[in-house]
């Protein structure tokens, strides 16, 4: 072995013996890397309301007034149950309707939602039994916790199968106060029935 | 020649002796080392981990609801259709029950008024 190979030698068992340390603590860093954050929602619904009606303040719905077909009675609220589906007041004697909380409230810029039952079994008519005789021009008045009274007018009546139902016509943003009503109707299965009938209504404009 | 040549093996021992030594420590230590390998294996974990199910959850889990939830007027949009409306047939039924057992109740009360009329009038004949 001359002495150049032995230099070359030594050099190289050096150098390999440098770049083993340092491989080493090198592989520790280069685990992640990966994008932990993603971008959830891009909100931006910002429609400009295109309509001369002025939105009220938000107040919880007590009462709900259709000269129509007779109706007045109080308003409850009403919640999510345990299945995703929307809460329905109690079958009582006294039936009344309930406001969906997780709605506008009537007045406010969006779809508020008010239920009742059509009929309550044992106890006969529910507060919407004739909902589906409705007309598009009448009348529904809300009565609000905080005095005011703001009038809708119905613009569409609806009967749809309940496996078909409009979710989105329904609870999808809209760009003035609306009012929907919905109860069930058509042929019944059982104990209850296979349609719903949803009324559509749009605040009416303040002194009409 | 052979001195240096025995001189750069030393040095090249020494110098595997000296960077072998932290390993031992690493190694001796059982404390940090898992905690490194902890470190290191909770990391990669947490960046696949939490990519994926973010992003699924994110698009089949709330895909409906969020579309129209988060930034929509309505906070939580139910699923299904309301279901508003008990058909009255319990009560239907439960007035033909009632009407049965008074007819029921009727007849059985003319059966025995009958009776009665029937064996009053024999006593009165003198049978």
């Amino acid at each position: 072995m001359t002495p150049l190979s032995r230099r070359a030698f030594t050099a190289a068992a050096a150098g390999a013996l440098l770049t083993g340390c340092g491989g080493a603590r090198a592989a520790h860093p280069s685990g992640t890397g990966g994008p932990t954050t993603t971008p959830l929602h891009t909100t931006g619904s910002s429609r400009p309301p295109a309509n001369p009606v002025r939105a009220l303040a938000r107040s919880i719905p007590v009462g709900l007034r259709i000269p129509a077909i007779g109706v007045d009675t109080p308003v409850m609220q009403l919640g999510l149950a345990a299945d995703g589906t929307v809460e329905v007041p109690p079958i009582a004697a006294h039936d009344e309707a309930g406001w969906y909380r997780y709605s506008p409230t009537p007045g406010q810029t969006g779809p508020s939602v008010i239920l009742a039952h059509v009929t309550v079994g044992a106890y006969g008519d529910g507060v919407f039994r004739h909902l589906a005789r409705l007309r598009p021009g009448d009348r529904i008045v809300a009565r609000l916790e905080n005095g005011s009274q703001p009038e809708f007018t119905v613009t569409g009546v609806r009967t749809v199968a309940k496996s078909d139902f409009p979710t989105a016509a329904v609870y999808g943003d809209v760009d003035r106060p609306e009012l929907r009503l919905i109860t069930c109707g058509g042929p019944r299965s059982g104990s209850g029935y296979l349609d719903n009938v949803i009324v559509f209504a749009e605040l009416a404009p303040a002194g009409s | 020649m052979r001195r240096t040549v025995l001189s750069a093996v030393a040095l090249a021992c020494t110098a595997v002796l000296a960077g072998s030594v932290p390993a031992f420590a690493d190694g001796a230590s059982p404390t940090p080392s898992p905690t490194v390998s902890q470190t290191a294996s909770t990391a990669p974990s947490q960046a696949p981990g939490a990519a994926p199910t973010a992003v699924p959850s994110d698009a089949p889990g709330t895909a409906a609801p969020a579309e129209s939830t988060a930034p929509g007027q309505v906070a939580a949009v139910p699923q299904g259709a309301p279901n508003t409306g008990v058909a009255p047939v319990s009560s239907h039924s439960s007035g033909a029950d009632g009407g049965l057992i008074g007819a029921g109740a009727a007849a059985a009360l003319a059966l025995g008024g009958g009776a009665v009329l029937v064996v009053r009038r024999r006593r009165a004949t003198g049978a």
